[in-house]
């Protein structure tokens, strides 16, 4: 069997090992456009912060390859996937064959388009490349913009206040955070970053990028006006800054698929197989679109956790497995100054059919909101108390009956054992061995 | 020998909760491995096992090194892996603190410090074995052949 891989990051990677654990004979070939080993890409804000060296970043150890028995081919970008000759066209004009394709190309920075965009001091953050462009530049910065108040936008925003740059958030939304939390859930942390000296700006978005014509130390070469000082506002507004950073959420890389019979819309439209519209071809992670878990909606949760397990089961299918994917989780956390805060599924219920249970203490900064729809937990939101939140997890995921311990989910003493009377209640639903093998 | 078995379980008819096993396995992964210079340490060893109840069960509980590991696929530093004997063991100098393994636990059986996450080993650095199962007077943690 010929296996080729596209994309070594998260899907790709697990892709291969899941492919490995099962054919020890079959070749694979993974191409990567990152002239990197194999590192991960949500490890960039600490890198950038300062918490951890650039070696760190490293998600395998440097013999992945070899020990996998990969061919490696790195530096090089497949610019077409042909799908009905079983072949993909290199950047550089050389053409490889497959019999199992998994597209893991990822997503980038959705950038904006307002002008001053494409000056110098202008980054995603989302390579090596951009964090290390961004580190080049930090030395003869004083102050930085992240237009975004979402995931990458706060990441990048406290990485730079870490190393001692003045930070500015510009929001459009009502709050920071907004896809990830619901507007009571984000003000604890927003109120957090804002004490720590972060400024946010909220409804607000930028007009315009503004290049220097006077003479920063900071460009290299470039004309002068083109190097970032700063950003205006739509309400006129000017904020003097020497770095932007756009965090405006991330787009599907799927050009390399767009004259074939691949379907696509946000991104490359999977099945439950992780399987394409066209046979034998397969998509995972931040590019595919899969069923999301919880709403059934065809989406793109754009997360480590489901780029890996994506890569897993696509992986163990082009081995001719055939195992089901359950379907992706909207989940994530996050810690700012050391408030940690998970929210996973629906957080901003909008309708009569949800139950919402809430429990809240302004002082000491902790919030636990749960939602409910038929007495199953469809969504919450964990802020400083969250090392519970894989029980809620479990529960959302086996679509489990609350109505029994709602009380005692909401208590100071929720624990594992807690829903132990569940576990013996819908013995079928808790089918794998880890909980039939509790002695009770 | 107590260290063969790659899980630990907790026979619920014995445990009286009475939390040994937490105190053994605090003072196994502290710096002195001593009882008594264990609760002087900063920070103060945190133990990976919990002792917790419901009804009329008591259960002693910590990591169950899951076949399919969802801590594993989570850790975005690398830091969880599978090793060769089938547990789930992670090393904490990868571990940046990101508590994606803590949202994925089934278990809740992952503890935070300060950046760094922390979970049952099996006591792997300690040839005489899980020191939760030594410290057991009922005999209520057992380990066994999976």
């Amino acid at each position: 069997m010929n296996y080729l891989i596209i994309g070594a990051s998260a899907a790709g990677i697990s892709c291969v090992e899941a492919i490995r654990s099962i054919d020890m004979e079959g070749k694979i070939t993974v191409v990567s456009d990152e002239n990197y080993p194999v590192y991960s890409r949500c490890m960039l804000s600490y890198y950038l912060a300062g918490i951890i060296p650039e070696g760190k970043l490293k998600y395998r150890e440097d013999d992945f390859y070899r020990k996998f028995n990969v061919n490696a081919i790195i530096g090089k970008k497949v610019d077409a996937v042909m799908s009905s000759d079983k072949k993909v066209k290199l950047s550089d004009g050389s053409v490889l064959t497959f019999d199992k394709l998994l597209i893991a190309t990822g997503s980038r920075s959705k950038m904006e388009k307002i002008p001053g965009i494409e000056k110098e001091g202008v980054f995603g953050l989302r390579n090596i490349d951009d964090a290390r462009k961004i580190e080049k530049r930090l030395q003869n910065s004083k102050a930085a913009v992240m237009l975004g108040g979402g995931l990458i936008g706060l990441r990048a925003a406290y990485a730079l206040h870490k190393r001692g740059i003045k930070v500015t958030v510009v929001v459009k939304s009502k709050h920071v955070l907004s896809q990830m939390l619901d507007e009571e859930g984000a003000k604890f942390i927003q109120d957090k970053i804002e004490k720590e000296g972060i400024k946010v700006l909220t409804g607000l978005a930028a007009k315009e990028i503004l290049g220097n014509k006077c003479s920063p130390r900071i460009h290299s070469g470039v004309s002068e006006a083109n190097s970032v000082s700063g950003v205006v506002l739509e309400n006129g507004e000017k904020i003097d800054c020497q770095i932007v950073i756009i965090g405006k959420g991330v787009q599907a890389n799927m050009e390399l698929v767009k004259n074939t019979e691949i379907k696509t819309e946000k991104g490359i439209v999977v099945n439950d197989y992780l399987r394409t519209t066209v046979s034998d071809i397969y998509a995972a992670g931040d590019v595919a679109q899969a069923n999301d878990l919880i709403t059934g909606e065809s989406t793109i949760n754009a997360l480590w956790p489901n780029a890996v397990i994506q890569g897993k089961i696509a992986g163990f299918n082009m081995v001719e497995k055939n195992i089901k994917y359950d379907g992706s989780i909207s989940m994530n956390s996050v810690e700012f100054f050391e408030l940690p805060t998970i929210s996973c599924g629906i957080t901003k219920p909008k309708g009569e059919e949800y139950e919402i249970l809430v429990r809240k203490n302004i002082a000491s900064s902790i919030y636990r909101k749960i939602i409910l729809k038929d007495n199953k937990i469809v969504g919450f939101v964990l802020v400083k108390d969250v090392d519970k939140s894989g029980i809620f997890g479990l529960l959302l995921k086996k679509k489990i009956n609350v109505s029994s311990i709602k009380e005692v989910m909401m208590g100071n003493n929720f624990d594992f054992a807690k829903i132990i009377p569940l576990i013996k209640q819908y013995k079928s639903e808790f089918a794998e061995k880890e909980y039939s093998e509790i002695l009770i | 020998m107590l260290n063969e078995g790659k899980k630990i379980y907790c026979d619920v008819s014995k445990c009286l909760g009475c939390r040994s096993c937490e105190l053994a396995c605090a003072v196994e992964h502290s710096k002195s491995k001593t009882l008594f210079n264990a609760i002087k340490e900063e920070p103060v060893p945190i133990h990976r096992r919990r002792v917790q109840a419901v009804d009329e069960i008591i259960i002693s509980d910590a990591c169950h090194h899951c076949e399919d590991a969802p801590c594993i696929s989570a850790c975005m530093s690398g830091a969880m892996y599978k090793a060769e004997d089938g547990s789930t063991q992670h090393i904490e100098e990868k571990c940046v603190g990101c508590w994606m393994c803590i949202m994925v636990c089934p278990f809740a059986a992952i503890s935070r410090q300060t950046k760094l996450a922390l979970k049952c080993d099996l006591c792997k650095d300690n040839e005489k074995g899980p020191q939760c199962i030594i410290s057991c007077p009922t005999k209520a943690l057992i380990s066994k052949e999976v």
